[in-house]
């Protein structure tokens, strides 16, 4: 996105940030923002800002919430004000040079509670920079604080834009692990891989070993990687008495390269006909 | 350890409990040879000597969110060998501890620097049987780094390694894990596997390792499946552990699996070496841990550095079902 545009969007955000607090509160941000030493407040204001702003949902007009789709920024309408105020301040933040915006908001995380490291989280696609917080956004994926997975797995596409294989496998295989919605990891199906494919698809052989149910959505990124090995695999899946695994399983292999897969679940009267008739996709299963 | 499991839906995939009843295993002895007790109440030490447990092994891990200075890592390898250690004995539980970095915070490289630093000044204590908990998590170079560091480490003192193995990836992570405690030249015998399932139990054992399995709700083994590997793996080098700590776990496992055993009819010989004698066996390598220290005489008296669990003037059992506390 291009500088203009994110100027745009920054401009957008305030308007609903405006329109969700008090003449008040707009002057109080607005004085710290045209401070000559944000970096000296920057902690208060940070932590302090529910106080101020409250912590009620959004309220989005049809107008903004038009121009936010168009961003890509759409998700925001689900937020508080709390967590959208704090991202614009940060989105805002004019601390100097990359080392001293680093060194600003890293003091934040280090010391975030929930709510503020969900805020922090959310901020990483409006910050500068965006290659100095990989290690930050690694670690993120570390928590074990749902909301703080979720502030990273779901509806932020940071993650797809700059983590390397290893971090981003690691983020859709807790994804799973935690039970996260997949469908609202952002590049999901851009970043399939092949390494990936195949640690899923241990982790379902695990799944059925314990006797439990594999997500459907795992097979999505499988597709693209079928090979003999993992035909074997989803052989056995098929044998299975799962209507929805058997499903998700036809669909990954109608998207794959592999013939022989193909012509295997053309033995499977029902799972053919339902490819055929076009009304099986990702998004309904 | 994990998060956001679902409660619900999981109780419908697994069915009712059936009540647990101790009279099963009464008179056993058990030990609990990974489980987080910094994390338990009172409450849960009671419940543990209640059912048998006699000895335990608390490994030093990460504390849910990642520490930030050196101090609080010291503080923490020192209350296990100090605090804790003291708290356990007056249940009657006498406590040992494996020392290590964890893996998830072995990602801080900076500070993991600094922790390799004061490691040598915990893991010679008396009562600490061994490294760990130490592995992979996300399997990152630097995980990979200070797995093999600690290795070395284990290697020079001459300490049996207890190793976490991956929730996710586990497969390849516990392959990765043993193919490079072997390439350091560990013994696969003073090398305990942990957190291990059906899908990597095999290789575990065929290598020589030993063979550790958490029993530990909805997310790692339940016990019905344990009393299943048994069946199929004998009880050679195999061990349960409850890794109880601060999610949703059961302290109680050890005792609850041997229970479980028994009623599905393994015999006293197989339980006792998979809910007892094996921990012991494999960490009595360290040269740190004597069965005849346990069982000490409990002195609800004692106090250490003039703390006491026992605040002035309460009962060690207190009647939890009356109203009054007094």
């Amino acid at each position: 996105m291009s500088s203009d545009d994110m100027k745009a969007v920054k401009e957008i955000i305030w308007s609903v940030v405006k329109n969700n607090i008090s003449l008040e509160t707009e002057k109080w941000l607005e004085d710290f923002i045209q401070s000559t030493n944000q970096s000296a407040q920057l902690a208060k204001v940070f932590v302090m800002l529910p106080r101020k702003t409250g912590k009620l949902p959004v309220t989005i007009n049809d107008e903004q919430q038009k121009a936010l789709d168009a961003a890509g920024f759409g998700y925001i309408r689900n937020w508080t004000i709390d967590r959208l105020t704090r991202v614009w301040l940060l989105f805002n933040l004019n601390l100097g040079d990359k080392e001293l915006l680093f060194s600003g908001i890293d003091r934040l995380f280090l010391s975030a509670e929930v709510n503020e490291a969900v805020a922090l989280y959310s901020a990483l696609p409006f910050l500068a920079h965006p290659e100095i917080w990989v290690k930050r956004c690694a670690e993120g994926i570390r928590s074990n604080i749902g909301s703080v997975l979720e502030a990273i797995m779901e509806n932020n596409p940071y993650a797809a834009a700059n983590l390397d294989e290893a971090a981003w496998n690691q983020l859709v295989l807790k994804a799973f692990f935690t039970e996260k919605n997949i469908k609202h990891i952002v590049g999901l199906d851009e970043r399939a891989n092949l390494q990936l494919a195949l640690t899923l698809v241990d982790y379902a052989k695990e799944r059925w070993a314990a006797g439990r149910e594999v997500n459907p959505q795992l097979w999505r990124l499988v597709s693209k990687f079928i090979n003999a090995e993992i035909f074997e695999d989803l052989k056995t899946g098929l044998q299975h008495y799962n209507q929805t695994e058997q499903r998700a399983i036809a669909l990954a292999v109608a998207g794959s390269d592999y013939p022989q897969a193909k012509d295997f679940i053309n033995t499977f009267p029902e799972l053919k006909l339902a490819l055929a008739d076009g009304s099986l996709n990702w998004n309904s299963i | 350890m994990c998060c956001s499991s679902s409660i619900a839906r999981d109780k419908v995939t697994m069915g009712e409990p059936e009540a647990f009843d101790i009279s099963t295993v009464k008179g056993l002895k058990f030990f609990d040879p990974h489980v987080h007790m910094t994390s338990r109440t009172t409450d849960d030490y009671q419940a543990m000597a209640e059912a048998g447990v006699v000895g335990l092994i608390e490994p030093a891990f990460w504390l849910g969110q990642p520490r930030t200075g050196l101090d609080s890592f010291r503080d923490y390898y020192s209350s296990l060998v100090g605090w804790e250690r003291f708290r356990s004995s007056q249940f009657g539980i006498k406590h040992y501890c494996t020392i290590g970095l964890n893996s998830r915070e072995a990602n801080n490289e900076s500070l993991a620097e600094q922790v390799m630093e004061i490691l040598p000044l915990f893991i010679y204590k008396e009562g600490v049987v061994g490294i760990g908990e130490i592995g992979f998590d996300d399997q990152t170079a630097a995980e990979e780094k200070y797995y093999r560091l600690q290795l070395e480490l284990a290697k020079e003192a001459g300490l049996p390694v207890q190793v976490h193995t991956p929730h996710r990836d586990k497969k390849k992570g516990t392959q990765r894990s043993m193919d490079i405690a072997l390439e350091h030249g560990l013994d696969p015998y003073s090398v305990i596997i942990d957190h291990n399932n059906e899908e990597t139990v095999k290789e575990v054992l065929d290598r020589g390792f030993w063979a550790a399995f958490t029993i530990y709700p909805f997310t790692k083994m339940g016990n019905e499946r344990m009393v299943e590997i048994v069946k199929q793996y004998g009880a050679e080098r195999i061990m349960v552990n409850s890794a109880a700590d601060w999610g949703i776990s059961d302290p109680l496992a050890v005792p609850k699996t041997a229970a479980l055993m028994k009623l599905r009819g393994l015999s006293d010989e197989e339980i006792e070496l998979v809910t007892y004698r094996n921990a012991i066996t494999a960490f009595a390598q360290s040269g740190q841990l004597d069965e005849a220290d346990f069982n000490a005489q409990v002195d609800l008296t004692e106090k250490f550095e003039g703390n006491t669990i026992l605040r002035g003037g309460q009962q060690p059992k207190p009647d939890k079902s009356s109203i009054i506390i007094s």
